[in-house]
């Protein structure tokens, strides 16, 4: 085989081959139909569409490399201090991901996970998030914990009146100048409220380890 | 160096066909540099998360992508091509064909890097590990490496000896494979893309690929072929090297799922990839027996090779033990997977191509290395740096892991234990950095000679080929 050139480049591309079909083909196989799931109680379908807006803010969000740092995926319950930490209720499943473009799984914790940042337990409001993408300080703290990002902002004049959206606090150093979201920055805040798996499909509940039920039966 | 191996330095195969190798060493070492000074910056955000980040350009997701982007299709192809073609031409007994499309080949391909790394610094990176370069240089780059393959495969079906060595099958299978590979990947995640989770895992597979079809084998191509020529001795065990190769082209793409271990996969493709990670120890075992001359060999070639293949099984070892869900718990999402990361591109493939290129370049321009001295600082500026860079970071990964674990640490306070540790990576990317100059600098000196001084006095240092590594050594 390894003298023959034809039984070599058959036998590389076998490697190939079955490699490529051993992986992405079965995964397609298996995830590739994958349909949202009807809930009758709500009659309406999980996932839901994200908006246009949030859809645009997440090429912002791959863009800006934000997944080197931070992933969106929920380990399960008895995996990691994902419930505790308060980053989602259950584990992430397939059919969380199939109406996002460009899923951003991630492979970094760096920073928190977000796959349910928009209904975290204390969620910001979109001035409250403009001002931390600008500064990098969360309101009320000191330290900067995330890198500051005022490219996303413009800093002009005070041209009549002040933007509905600028942020506030700077007027003291700066009285006669405005900084205002850009277009990215706002639909980058609108992707990051989007940010919701909280709907428990039937294939993510959680099963509880049999000697932990008759502990303490839920 | 004995008797036997001075004849093979005795040759016009590789004076004819320098030009095409050196074009794709020195486009290697030049990128290794500008991945380096990226590194550098992504390594101080780490500690200094306000470091440069005001600037577009450099926030960390997109300099880090540009570090790794520019490592691997700037340094480790161009370098690991180079060593390929001229393993190659070696073997094949005659001097290289088709030289103008490998070094149309190479400018081609390099542009279109140049041209990538300017599109992820603005914002048209894809957002898929390893495949960060913006869809529009995606086709110049498959164009680009067939031309530069082109004299590779040449010089292999025109070999004047029927049978093979090691270094052709992987060279061979290096050069023939990465066209496949990345025109599947660019299919079905860029031109017709997949939906949801799909993507990563066809990514995963794509960057363990990327690892095992064609990196790894572009290294081996060159220690396979580097190791018997200077100990002067038959490869022990070579009987097992058939299976090692084909259980790394086999089963080693399969590995890639485990960085998907509790992710919202199907089961089966992180149990897949545990189950392979074990099977493909194999061939690091049967590569680390062919080659273990390397260890007890001396001289500059040898040190790097052997450590390199020290790097390249305890990658192995590391991927196989956290491919368990128990050790994943731990060591997912932490800088735990940057150091296994580093060990095995920066450790493995790279100090495996160091070592080639130190033995090659004397023979393409019939001359010792230009500094001897920087050749030395070299060494020893790459074995602390990877050493430190891969030890710092395993340590702060451990730290995160731990304490990610334990949900009442803030990631404030995560960031701060683990401060210290990642200070001693951004020093560890200094003394690469630094290193990686040197390198360089010796390289185009070492080159300049030859356009400068004509080929006049070639001839007579091949015949002391003692002298010639004399500095190397």
């Amino acid at each position: 085989m390894m003298k023959n050139g034809f039984f070599f480049f058959i036998g590389l591309l076998a490697a190939f081959l079955l490699g490529w079909s051993s992986i992405p083909l079965l995964a397609h196989k298996q995830l590739g139909a994958l349909t949202p799931f009807y809930d009758d109680g709500e009659s309406s379908s999980f996932p839901t569409r994200p908006p246009g807006v949030a859809a645009r803010g997440q090429l912002v969000y791959a863009d800006l490399g934000c997944v080197a740092c931070h992933t969106q995926q929920v380990r399960r319950p008895d995996f990691g201090s994902d419930k505790a930490r308060g980053w989602g209720d259950r584990q992430s499943v397939a059919r969380d991901y199939i109406f996002q473009g460009r899923p951003q799984l991630g492979e970094s914790r760096i920073g928190p996970d977000l796959a349910n940042w928009g209904v975290r337990q204390t969620p910001l409001d979109a001035a409250a998030i403009a001002q931390f993408l600008y500064s990098g300080v969360v309101t009320g703290a000191k330290a900067v914990s995330h890198p500051p990002f005022p490219f996303l902002f413009d800093d002009r004049p005070i041209d009549g009146e002040v933007a509905a959206d600028a942020l506030v606090g700077l007027a003291e150093k700066t009285p006669r100048r405005q900084v205002v979201p850009t277009e990215r920055a706002r639909t980058l805040i609108a992707y990051l409220q989007s940010l919701n798996n909280a709907y428990e499909y039937p294939e993510a509940r959680h099963v509880e380890p049999a000697a932990a039920k008759e502990g303490a039966p839920k | 160096m004995s008797s036997t191996s001075t004849h093979a330095e005795v040759t016009a195969v590789d004076t004819a066909g320098r030009w095409p190798v050196l074009f794709l060493l020195a486009s290697g070492l030049g990128w290794l540099v500008i991945s380096g000074i990226c590194a550098l910056i992504a390594s101080i955000q780490l500690h200094s998360p306000t470091f440069m980040s005001a600037c577009e350009w450099f926030t960390h997701g997109r300099v880090s992508a540009l570090a790794e982007t520019s490592f691997v299709y700037g340094w480790a192809a161009n370098a690991g091509l180079g060593i390929a073609l001229w393993v190659l031409g070696r073997l094949g007994g005659s001097t290289l064909r088709a030289q103008n499309w490998s070094m149309i080949g190479t400018l081609f391909w390099n542009l279109g890097i140049t041209l990538g790394l300017g599109g992820i610094a603005t914002g048209d990176a894809t957002s898929f590990a390893l495949l960060e370069l913006p869809r529009y240089v995606q086709p110049l780059l498959v164009v680009a490496y067939i031309a530069i393959g082109i004299s590779g495969i040449l010089a292999w079906s025109g070999r004047r000896t029927e049978g093979t060595y090691a270094s052709h099958w992987y060279a061979v299978a290096a050069l023939f494979l990465f066209p496949w590979l990345l025109i599947a990947a660019q299919t079905m995640l860029l031109w017709s893309p997949v939906g949801g989770v799909l993507q990563p895992i066809i990514d995963g597979w794509y960057v363990q690929s990327v690892f095992s079809l064609w990196l790894a084998p572009l290294a081996l191509a060159g220690a396979y072929y580097v190791v018997p020529k200077i100990t002067g001795q038959a490869l022990p065990s070579y009987e097992f090297a058939p299976l090692a190769f084909w259980t790394l082209l086999f089963v080693g793409t399969m590995t890639g799922g485990r960085h998907l271990i509790g992710g919202p996969v199907p089961a089966w493709i992180p149990t897949l990839a545990n189950a392979a990670c074990w099977m493909v120890l194999f061939h690091y075992i049967v590569v680390t027996l062919n080659l273990r001359g390397a260890l007890t060999g001396g001289g500059t070639s040898l040190a790097f090779i052997s450590f390199g293949l020290l790097a390249y099984l305890a990658g192995a070892v590391l991927d196989a033990v956290t491919s368990f869900r128990g050790v994943a718990l731990v060591t997912q999402f932490t800088y735990f997977t940057t150091a296994q990361q580093q060990l095995a591109l920066y450790g493995g493939i790279s100090m495996l191509l160091f070592g080639s290129i130190y033995f090659a370049l004397p023979r393409l321009t019939g001359r010792p290395w230009n500094s001897g001295a920087f050749v030395r600082s070299h060494k020893v500026l790459a074995m602390v740096g990877i050493f430190l860079l891969v030890g710092s970071l395993a340590v702060a990964g451990l730290i995160q892991g731990t304490e990610l674990s334990n949900a009442k640490t803030t990631l404030g306070e995560i960031a701060g234990r683990t401060r210290p540790w990642l200070l001693a990576v951004s020093v560890a990317q200094v003394l690469l950095l630094i290193g990686n100059i040197l390198m360089l600098v010796n390289f185009l000196r070492s080159v300049c000679v030859l356009c400068c001084s004509g080929a006049a006095s070639e001839a007579g240092s091949f015949r002391q080929p003692t002298t010639m590594e004399v500095h190397a050594s």
